[in-house]
């Protein structure tokens, strides 16, 4: 066995190791890329949830009852309004 | 004898036939050859099964979900919108026939049936079986908790309607298989729509996702649609008509508002209504978006159309003088007033709201075929194209067929018909110094350009009329709002039941505001109040101030007529004055 073909096993040898670690870091990847994915669905229906939950929180009909019923506010009125003009 | 020795053997000496070794041995190279061939077939031509049977094991196809897109008012607030929600669903072969009683009995309780209906749903035949459709998310945690073998949770997704009944027409909503059945819902059924993609992995022993072969084809999810509607005004315009049908024992109740300016539908409310996200009760009559979908004679709100081409035509002025008298003979049956007048002006017969002087107007100066070109052109006898389901065109019979009774009655409304938004739309002209503005639903903020119809010179004639049946003397001082010029026309039609006139009405009013510069058109329809007044001027105009006033006020339209300012409780004006100035400036230098 010369020495050529000594340093091509060898070489080989290293190639086929690498390609093996890479295989199995491209899966690890994969795994956290899945799980990445998963979880930013689950951010995205948790926003969507809260953004309906706001929405619930904000509409007019619970405005209304919070304004007039715990905070005793009134309607305005034009009567009870100050108009100020925009400068020019 | 001869002796026998001990190396020889006469056995030995026999020779067995050479046939029987061939014969073994070609048995056994046979054998081989079939083994030879077989392993060939496999490898080779024969291996797509093998294949596919392998990828079988390690590959799946996965789902890829995509949602409906949401719906959102003007100001960008959801209307509509799709949570996902699971579904439970029993593999009927995997569930294990020797099942808890307990784990059976929690799970009906759970899915809230009864446990014999559960029993009986598992052994049916189907290999798998809904048990239940979206339910919430903490059942469906205890449910997988149960830990049952074959009983799976699918992603689904559920609408939710936070506006609840207000919106209820507008929007619609979709069936559990989330296809929209009524209203937007429907009628944007493929913008909204998503569509779900699907992708192949590999999967290890345990089915965890270890690669991704390929995605075979993308998921799409549905574009979200913004509208006109300002869930505000359609809430107040809601609570309105609601209080007004409760109030006057009504059987029904519509408005609608319309910006001006940019053709936009900024509220279409009708009552009675229904929630939209309790699926068990969309049926019948409380579905119908009365405002669009139901045709009834227009009535007196039709004779400013009426005057309009007269005054276009240049035969009359506001000041025109005509005798009215108790009866107008046109036909069989006399046109007759609620009170009789002796001599009204043109301003007056819209004011009293005259049904002789409109039809004298008619007839003695215009023509049938002027008419009804007319109100073709402010889209009466037409659908109108907002893309809304069930939108009817009512009915303009055609001008050759009028009898002049005909023609008379159509100049006051009757004998003609449309939706409350047919009206509504026609009166933009008014509003527009003459211009049909086109309308739509959908968010559009800029100024649209319409089609000419009137003069402005006319349509200015036509408010200060319109503002003058709000004022004292008119038909309805009731209509007049907090702050604001309004103008419009009552109207009280009788309903026809069967093939006469019985003694059922609809009240409406019709009309915009401010009247120094129109920003809107609003519609009001009471439909058979019972219990005091029927009168338009009585039952409808009061809804159409509330919203007016109110829209307005949400618009930051300013006030156009005097206000007298009450006096604040702990400052003066000119001291709240130079307080919200320096508070402007304030901002400002921030």
């Amino acid at each position: 066995m010369n020495r050529a073909t000594l340093t091509l096993l060898v070489l080989l040898l290293v190639c086929a190791l690498s390609l093996v670690a890479a295989q199995q870091r491209a899966r690890k990847l994969f795994i956290s890329l899945e799980r990445a994915q998963i979880e930013e669905r689950k951010l995205n229906q948790d926003w969507l949830r809260l953004e309906y939950e706001q929405r619930n929180l904000s509409k007019s009909a619970r405005i209304r009852d919070v304004a007039r019923n715990q905070l005793h506010m009134v309607p305005i009125s034009p009567e009870r309004t100050l108009y100020l003009k925009e400068a020019r | 004898m001869r002796p026998v020795g001990f190396s020889t053997t006469p056995n030995l000496v026999l020779r067995l036939p050479m046939w029987r070794s061939r014969l073994m041995l070609f048995m056994l190279f046979f054998v081989f050859m079939l083994l030879l061939i077989r392993a060939f077939w496999i490898q080779g031509p024969g291996n797509a099964f093998y294949e596919a049977k392998g990828v079988r094991g390690t590959q799946r196809e996965l789902e890829l979900p995509a949602s409906r897109g949401k719906i959102l008012d003007r100001n960008g607030q959801v209307i509509a919108t799709s949570l996902e929600a699971k579904s439970v669903i029993a593999y009927n072969d995997t569930v294990p026939d020797d099942l808890a009683a307990d784990k059976v009995q929690k799970l009906a309780s759970l899915l809230q049936i009864s446990e014999a209906e559960l029993r009986k749903k598992l052994r049916e035949e189907r290999k798998q079986i809904f048990l239940k459709r979206q339910v919430d998310p903490e059942v469906a945690q205890q449910i997988k908790q149960l830990e049952i073998p074959g009983i799976g949770l699918n992603n689904e997704y559920r609408r939710f309607y936070p506006e609840g009944e207000a919106m209820a027409h507008v929007v619609g909503f979709t069936n559990v298989e989330d296809r929209g059945q009524e209203g937007m819902e429907l009628s944007r059924e493929k913008e909204l729509a998503g569509h779900p993609g699907a992708r192949r992995v590999v999967v290890d022993r345990l089915g965890r996702v270890v690669e991704d072969v390929a995605i075979l084809q993308l998921p799409q999810n549905g574009k979200d649609l913004q509208l006109s509607i300002d869930s505000k005004i359609q809430f107040l315009a809601y609570n309105a008509v609601k209080n007004a049908v409760e109030q006057h024992h009504a059987s029904a109740g519509g408005a609608v508002v319309l910006d001006t300016q940019t053709g936009e539908i900024l509220a279409l409310a009708n009552y009675p209504s229904y929630n939209p996200n309790d699926r068990k009760k969309l049926t019948g009559e409380q579905l119908r978006n009365r405002v669009l979908t139901d045709t009834f004679e227009p009535g007196s709100t039709m004779k400013p159309l009426t005057v309009a081409i007269a005054l276009e035509k240049g035969v009359i002025t506001p000041t025109t003088n005509m005798a009215i008298g108790a009866k107008y003979l046109v036909g069989p049956k006399p046109i007759t007033d609620t009170h009789p007048y002796g001599n009204l002006t043109v301003a007056q017969i819209i004011q009293k709201s005259s049904n002789i002087g409109t039809a004298k107007i008619a007839m003695n100066n215009l023509s049938a075929e002027e008419m009804w070109n007319f109100y073709t052109s402010v889209g009466l006898g037409q659908a109108p194209k907002i893309g809304f389901p069930g939108a009817v065109a009512g009915t303009v019979h055609p001008y050759k067929k009028w009898m002049p009774t005909d023609q008379a009655r159509i100049a006051f409304g009757y004998g003609i018909s449309g939706s409350l938004f047919q009206v509504a739309r026609a009166y933009t002209i008014f509003a527009r110094d003459g211009e049909l503005v086109p309308l739509t639903i959908e968010r559009s903020p800029e100024f649209k350009p319409g089609t000419h119809v009137i003069s402005a010179k006319t349509a200015i004639e036509m408010r200060s009329m319109m503002e003058s049946v709000t004022e004292p003397g008119g038909t309805a001082i009731k209509a007049q709002a907090e702050g604001y010029r309004v103008g419009g026309k009552t109207g009280t039609a009788h309903k026809l039941v069967g093939k006469g006139y019985g003694n059922k009405y609809r009240a409406y009013f019709a009309g915009l505001a401010p009247i120094s510069a129109p920003r809107i058109v609003v519609a009001v329809m009471i439909d058979e109040p019972t219990g005091g007044s029927h009168y338009g001027g009585d039952v409808a105009a009061p809804v159409f101030s509330t919203i007016v006033s109110e829209t307005l006020r949400t618009l930051n339209v300013l006030p156009d007529s005097p206000i007298k300012q009450k006096a604040m409780q702990d400052q003066s004006p000119t001291q709240i004055q130079s307080a919200a100035v320096k508070t402007n400036t304030a901002v400002l230098k921030r």
